[in-house]
């Protein structure tokens, strides 16, 4: 006892120079990897790809961009994979905020099981996700049959069209945008909504006046997040998807892979970085921004 | 600021059928049960308009599920609830023309301090000058004048529920709610604000029900107070009243400092030490309840008495702190010309008390101020 008040006498007491260091050795490791791991190969692709080899050496060039830019195939790949992330993002919110309010400002026992059924699909993994959805929704799948059994005439299936890795992408995606709604909803108090209802809001008017403003930015974060793992997400869209156009993960794949074409594969990834980076920044800004209100 | 007690209803809300300024509150057994406990238990209350309520209550004794109940935030579970008259027990909380305070301000910290006001207003699609008339003037009642453009983070704790307030009546609700507004405020800053709460409520003459457990704030304001317990109600009545007469022993040890010595009547004496007292009470237990202020010592002889264990200057009195004979600690207020040291004793001279029991009082009485034998002045029937 008499030990652990003089160590932290002696913490309290250190110089501030002394704290600062030691701080900063406590980020290093993370840091270091962070840099080893994710800033170096993000660099040393950029790199490698404006520097090609070529017989009189290494020269700077930036075909392969062109190439992609202009390349009609690979700029169908990335609209769709904007126009996926772009939908998804979409129904995310428009499916998860219903259930975060739910659960935010539900009293009922019932809430505690729809919360475990919205954070269930966490816990399943994409490819079983996939083959179940194939077998739910593909041809001749549960759906089908049920139409078939009803005598009712089957319906166009979204397999292998820009709709089955959609539906894939939003159950998938759908329990971390809960989760996250759900957090930014808590910073909302239930005093400050009944507050709203006491002047004379009803229940829409509390969500347009008082609650979305609100939340704004954790709507913000939500998007960021969900954008950075739809774009670049692989099996679903792998497994779902059309073959052509195609997402930029089963792109990169098939150029590194089939085309054994690495420079293409490297310009595919650099490029879908670059607009990743966008959100990340994005993200950044929007936490940034939040911690910056709360220490007002 | 020319607001009286009558509500700007918003579309399909609660009308009032005349235009007068009555705004009478009627609570007829009220009951809200959260699974098998019952948080308010057939509790019954008539406000009169223009009078100020306090609803007086330890934790958990119902207090605020009632005001939340009133404003229209919890549904009860049986009971009726009418405001003029009119039914509102089944009304959303949009529609009752009641106005709610609440404890953590609930001030919307995206809006600024004349949106948080005027927000109400903009609901009942008011011209933008009447509303902006209205704002300045519910500002001005608060002593908020020219904090309009203010943020909310700007503004003091204290700041912060005057808008809160500035916000509840600039709507002219019928019945004003309060649920501990002055909580989360230091004890100066509380005293100011009741004061002030109090002459506005006083100015527009707006029917309020208080909710506290602060007896200080209950005393210092209300025109009747309603003391809680389990979610019933222990009493009624104006703060001296609750003081001087509390009628059950809870009351009586809830509000303010009370001595109770316990003991049991035989032959129509109640005594306990060297105390006696005559008591026109069936025999049997009972609990003698005195005020330190109603406690007179008289110095004892030899080694009978009280024993004085702590004397503590006040300036204005000196509070003893003795252990009675029958080994009960209590308190006596007394005048500084009269000193007792410490381990001196002294003889209990009760000059007003109450007899409970079954924590119902049954007799009260004044003595003389010197010790002795006394007749009862007054008998309760007990309930």
């Amino acid at each position: 006892m008499a030990d652990t008040a003089q160590i932290s006498a002696h913490g309290g007491t250190q110089p501030a120079r002394g704290r600062g260091l030691f701080g900063l050795l406590l980020v290093a490791i993370p840091v270091l990897l962070v840099g080893w791991l994710i800033i170096y190969p993000i660099l040393a692709a950029i790199v490698s790809t404006l520097l090609v080899d070529t017989p009189e050496g290494a020269t700077f060039s930036t075909a392969s961009y062109r190439f992609f830019f202009s390349d009609g195939y690979s700029l169908a790949n990335l609209s769709l994979t904007l126009w996926t992330t772009a939908v998804c993002a979409v129904l995310l919110l428009v499916c998860g905020l219903p259930i975060a309010l739910y659960l935010r400002f539900s009293t009922s026992r019932f809430a505690a099981y729809v919360q475990g059924l919205a954070i269930f699909p966490m816990f399943v993994p994409s490819i079983i996700l996939s083959y179940a959805l194939i077998r739910t929704i593909g041809p001749n799948g549960t759906v089908d049959l049920l139409l078939n059994a009803a005598g009712l005439p089957k319906l166009p299936s979204p397999y292998l069209t820009p709709w089955g890795p959609v539906i894939g992408l939003v159950w998938d995606n759908l329990p971390l945008t809960v989760l996250m709604l759900t957090a930014g909803l808590g910073a909302i108090s239930s005093s400050a909504v009944e507050a709203a209802r006491d002047v004379g809001a009803g229940p829409i008017r509390v969500f347009v006046h008082i609650i979305l403003p609100r939340m704004g930015n954790s709507m913000l974060v939500t998007i960021s997040f969900a954008v950075l793992g739809i774009f670049s997400s692989f099996t679903l869209p792998y497994v779902l998807g059309p073959a052509s156009p195609e997402m930029m993960g089963p792109f990169m794949m098939r150029t590194f892979n089939d085309l054994a074409d690495p420079l293409n594969a490297k310009t595919q990834a650099v490029v879908s970085f670059g607009i990743c980076l966008f959100f990340g920044l994005f993200y950044v800004w929007s936490i940034a921004r939040n911690q910056g209100s709360r220490s007002r | 600021m020319a607001v009286s007690p009558r509500v700007l209803a918003p579309e399909g809300a609660f009308e009032t059928e005349s235009e007068t300024t009555m705004a009478k509150l009627t609570i007829e057994h009220l009951r809200k049960s959260f699974g098998a406990t019952a948080a308010v238990d057939d509790f019954s209350l008539d406000v009169d308009d223009g009078e100020l309520v306090c609803l007086l209550g330890p934790s958990g004794s119902g207090k605020s599920t009632i005001l939340r109940m009133i404003g229209g935030f919890e549904h009860p579970t049986s009971g009726t609830l009418r405001i003029d008259g009119q039914d509102v027990t089944r009304l959303p909380p949009e529609r009752r023309p009641t106005g709610m305070m609440f404890q953590s301000h609930a001030l919307w910290s995206h809006m600024n301090v004349f949106n948080n006001i005027a927000f109400g207003l903009k609901l009942r699609r008011l011209a933008r000058a009447e509303i902006r008339r209205k704002v300045e003037e519910a500002l001005e009642l608060v002593g908020l004048a020219g904090y309009g453009n203010r943020q909310t983070f700007q503004l003091s704790g204290g700041q912060q529920q005057r808008v809160a307030l500035a916000r509840s009546l600039v709507l002219e609700p019928k019945i004003l709610l309060l649920d501990e507004p002055f909580a989360s405020l230091d004890q100066h800053l509380r005293e100011r604000l009741r004061e002030e709460v109090r002459e506005i409520q006083q100015r527009l003459g707006i029917t309020t029900l208080f909710v506290t457990h602060g007896q200080d704030e209950a005393l210092a304001m209300a025109d009747r107070i309603v003391v809680l317990r389990n979610g019933q109600c222990e009493q009624v009545d104006a703060p001296d009243i609750v003081y001087r007469q509390p009628q059950t022993e809870f009351v009586a040890g809830f509000i303010g400092s009370m001595n109770f010595l316990r003991a049991t009547v035989e032959g129509g004496r109640f005594r306990h030490g060297d105390l006696s007292i005559a008591l026109d009470v069936a025999d049997g237990p009972a609990v003698l309840a005195i005020r330190p202020e109603d406690l007179g010592l008289a110095p004892a002889e030899g080694e009978t008495g009280a024993t004085v264990l702590r004397s503590t200057d006040f300036g204005s009195h000196i509070m003893v702190d003795l252990e009675s004979e029958g080994g009960v600690r209590v308190k006596a207020m007394t005048s500084p010309a009269l000193r007792f040291d410490k381990g001196s004793r002294a003889k209990l001279a009760p000059t007003l008390y109450g007899v409970y029991r079954d924590n119902r009082l049954i007799a009260s009485g004044r003595l003389p101020a010197s010790p002795g034998e006394c007749k009862i002045n007054r008998s309760v029937q007990t309930a």
